[in-house]
């Protein structure tokens, strides 16, 4: 059984204002791939968490965390 | 009518693949009928040809507001490339096969042209695969054509069962490329489904 992963996507980029379009932008992917991760629908690859975490400038575990 | 309403007539991407599909039924229907001979159905498939580009730059216009990327874009490309080119050899292979006593060699060649046509289309679809930056849209396309493989496969495998039970009669081995097709449809709503997004294909 595969390791359930959640996230603090959608608060912390409510907490910036973005919307899913502006934070796709920023990590240069589609708002598809934003909309899926946010809906826990997709777990992000290693490298995209990374950048997830450097577009917020935070630590990647204060980001996602097992569910 | 509306500058706003003319853009998006010239848009709207079921217009232009219905009149694409109307076009090609009735040279077809010409061509089969012997109403019209093959350098005229040749002339005439200019028309379906055209209206599929059109067609194509329709769906490649809607880009920008579906977040269709640069990978998309040769995507659509290529299959309007490889669909206007197949649009053209089976009206030849049609045209010029049709009741007439050929050589071997040119019914191979005439033959084989819309097969390596629609094989232009698969590897449109890996290229895509390979081209896609995106990774969640990448799992997706890869996803959707798996299911259609499956799909396909697996029309392939019963149909040729049923037929040695002669429960179904013969049909050419090209329809399991339709039913590939076909099971990119049900692929596109499975992504829908479980990722909420019919994916990028």
């Amino acid at each position: 059984m595969g390791l359930a992963v959640k996230n603090r996507l959608k608060v912390l980029r409510a907490m910036r204002d973005w919307s899913q379009q502006e934070l796709a932008d920023r990590l240069e992917v589609s708002r598809q791939s934003v909309n899926a991760i946010e809906t826990g629908r997709y777990d992000p690859s290693l490298p995209l968490a990374f950048k997830i975490a450097d577009v917020f400038e935070m630590p990647i575990e204060d980001i996602f965390e097992r569910d | 009518m509306s500058a706003q309403d003319r853009s998006a007539f010239r848009q709207s991407v079921p217009l232009w693949a219905g009149l694409t599909f109307a076009s090609f039924g009735m040279v077809m229907g010409l061509a089969l009928s012997d109403a019209i001979n093959a350098t005229t159905t040749l002339i005439l498939m200019i028309v379906p040809a055209a209206l599929f580009f059109q067609t194509m730059r329709a769906a490649s216009r809607k880009g920008p507001c579906s977040g269709r990327g640069e990978a998309q874009r040769l995507y659509i490309k290529r299959v309007a490339i490889f669909s206007s080119l197949y649009l053209v050899v089976i009206a030849l292979q049609v045209s010029l096969l049709d009741g007439e006593d050929r050589s071997l060699a040119v019914r191979a060649g005439l033959s084989v042209l819309p097969g390596l046509a629609i094989c232009g289309v698969f590897w449109a679809i890996g290229r895509l695969i390979l081209d896609e930056k995106d990774e969640f849209l990448r799992m997706l396309i890869v996803r959707q054509t798996l299911i259609a493989t499956g799909f396909a496969l697996g029309f392939a495998t019963i149909w040729g069962f049923l037929e040695t039970g002669e429960v179904v009669p013969h049909i050419p081995a090209y329809w399991f490329a339709v039913a590939f097709f076909g099971g990119q449809f049900i692929g596109a709503i499975s992504n829908r489904l479980t990722h909420g997004t019919w994916g990028s294909l």
